[in-house]
């Protein structure tokens, strides 16, 4: 690379250079030191309860398996033989005992070891083979409140560190409810067009486009616009080591989108526990206008209760699974009611949805032009407008329409790109 | 299901070209994004249901696609008029200037049920979508209608399509299938 990625944004004057979503070197470095570095969200634990389970998601671009050992610990393995490098789980959820690659018959246990060879005693006449030494290679794994994070960075931060402060504000959905969350059944996945960091950085801060966008969705809801958001007096941009919200904190003004009253009363009703175990702030963000992301790539629409993850698939095109999370102790119709309400909003046939996938993919692809591509990009909005808050951590920026949390995430991306993977990274 | 019950004895040619012709106008009136006029070929209690597909092995009880699962679609008529009210919004940026599209519906099959009013069909759909000067993608699904005759007119009283995509290879599902 003799490109210096500290030239591509100058977050103090709000610039971002377009190169960064479109440059192939400037991807291979992100895939080193973004993808196989940072804790990247892999799984529910709802989706894994007993051994055996599994489901099979990326990491960057590579593929793995995030399974439940016998020993109920779970497990994050590289879809990969080590023989010669076949695939050995080939569905992307269910229930087995094992893992065995269809080319030579390899078979490891749910832990990743190997725990048998085709033709075994060819290999035990090999000087120097010893079935000890090779497995799936394992991630190192952790959870927060049900999310399970995995991360292939040799000498990784705790994900507590990781995730820092974020964790208050993640709280307000991960914990509004003693039971905790699960996701309902089954994914949606879909491809964009667009730059992995164009989708991960709109719902890191992107609350402008949402009253423009999606004026059609509000229109179809509501027969109105998204109320004005620049002059809400109680909205809010905060963000912690890269990851963003942005929010007010009207309680229900994402979840009305779902269009089901029997929603709004669920979170009216619960408001008072909710304050009781999370405080009066975090109880008004439970359903707001809101969205976030953790960095690099996971995000989701609190309200809506859609969870995403923007999968790289090189520098010009995405692709995004969505789940839709909700509280395990809500009743089974709310469950639902949620997961039709969020499919119906928030996914390829989402009528919110359908709109951002148009602006992103040609965000991405205008810059095949030389000369567009040599035309800066405009993050200032915001400047200047960060405060101290006396509830809420980390970098607390007054008013939602705010490109703070854009610029938070880009020098959170810089940073790592800038930084060296030590000698062991990606072994 | 055996041979013999997989094929159809009691073949009614009438009633057969019936529905191809009713799926030909169905298609005609999508690519023309006539939607209002789509959603009176609906019963008032339809459901139409598009369901997500996953790979799941063979073993595997659970389908590669199942009701309390996640859908592209799981409508009732209430929520496909407030789709068709966003297409009609005029605020609808990512249709303007329109998708060409070009449905194609195949491989009609006709079921008499118990009910004599309502029948099963089977079709293959197929459609090609075309934005701007964009290459366009080609969704493929297999249908199973319930159809109800009402006042003479046959009427979609339930659809279920499933997608031979597990990954959707675009980026939205901008219309009916």
């Amino acid at each position: 690379m003799s490109v210096d990625v500290n030239d591509l944004i100058d977050m103090d004057r709000g610039r971002v250079d377009r190169s960064i979503f479109w440059n192939d070197d400037l991807y291979q470095l992100e895939l080193e030191r973004i993808f196989a570095r940072c804790w990247l969200f892999v799984a529910h634990e709802s989706q894994l309860s007993k051994p055996g389970d599994f489901v099979t998601t990326w990491m960057g671009e590579d593929h793995v398996i995030v399974v439940r050992d016998r020993s109920g610990v779970n497990q994050v393995l590289l879809n990969t033989c080590p023989h010669r490098g076949n695939r050995v789980c080939h569905a992307e959820v269910g229930q087995v005992r094992g893992f065995v690659c269809n080319y030579h018959g390899w078979s490891f246990g749910l832990d990743g070891k190997l725990r048998g060879v085709y033709e075994a005693p060819a290999f035990e006449r090999t000087p120097g083979f010893d079935m000890g030494d090779i497995g799936l290679k394992t991630a190192s794994v952790a959870a927060y409140k049900g999310l399970i994070f995995a991360t292939f960075d040799p000498d990784p931060p705790t994900l507590e560190d990781f995730l820092g402060d974020f964790r208050w504000y993640l709280d307000v959905i991960l914990d509004n409810d003693p039971d905790g969350t699960e996701f309902v059944g089954g994914s949606i996945r879909s491809v964009l067009a667009c730059n992995w960091k164009i989708a991960s950085e709109n719902f890191a801060g992107d609350a402008l486009h949402a009253g423009w966008t999606h004026e059609s969705a509000a229109q179809a809801l509501f027969g109105q616009s998204v109320p004005r958001l620049s002059d809400d007096p109680d909205s809010f941009a905060a963000n912690v080591n890269g990851h963003g919200w942005e929010f007010n904190l009207d309680l229900v003004g994402n979840a009305a989108t779902l269009g089901d009253r029997q929603i709004l009363r669920y979170l009216r009703e619960r408001e008072r526990e909710v304050t009781e175990r999370l405080g009066e702030i975090r109880s008004r963000m439970v359903g707001s206008i809101s969205s976030a992301n953790v960095f690099p790539n996971l995000s989701f629409l609190p309200g809506q209760n859609a969870f995403r993850t923007w999968h790289p698939r090189g520098p010009r095109t995405s692709e995004l699974q969505t789940w839709v999370l909700v509280n395990k102790g809500m009743p089974e119709e709310l469950k639902v009611a949620y997961r039709k309400g969020a499919m119906r909003t928030f996914s390829p046939s989402g009528v919110f949805e359908m709109d951002d996938g148009e602006n992103w993919e040609y965000s991405t692809q205008a810059n095949q032009g030389f000369v567009t591509r040599n035309q800066p990009l405009y993050y200032g909005l915001g400047l200047g407008t960060e405060i101290e808050h006396p509830d809420m951590p980390g970098h607390v920026f007054r008013g939602q329409i705010n490109d703070a949390n854009q610029r938070a995430f880009y020098r959170r991306w810089a940073e790592l790109l800038t930084d060296p993977p030590t000698a062991a990274s990606g072994r | 299901m055996t041979g013999e019950r997989a094929r159809n004895v009691d073949f009614d040619a009438v009633l057969a070209l019936e529905v191809a012709a009713f799926y030909a106008l169905e298609a005609r009136l999508l690519d023309g994004e006539r939607y209002p006029e789509w959603l009176e070929l609906l019963t008032a209690d339809v459901h139409y249901w598009i369901p997500g597909v996953e790979n799941r092995y063979r073993a595997d009880r659970t389908c590669s696609y199942s009701a309390d699962h996640m859908a592209y679609f799981d409508d009732t008529l209430e929520d496909l008029r407030m789709r068709v009210a966003r297409f009609q919004s005029g605020a609808a940026f990512a249709e303007d200037p329109p998708t060409r599209h070009v449905h194609v519906v195949s491989n009609v099959e006709v079921e008499a049920t118990p009910d004599p009013q309502e029948l099963v069909a089977h079709s293959v759909v197929i459609d090609y979508r075309n934005r701007g000067d964009q290459v366009g993608d080609t969704l493929y699904g297999r249908r199973e209608d319930r159809l109800r005759r009402v006042d003479g007119n046959l009427l979609i009283a339930r659809r279920r399509v499933v997608l031979a995509h597990s990954v959707l290879p675009s980026k939205n599902l901008n219309t009916f299938l």
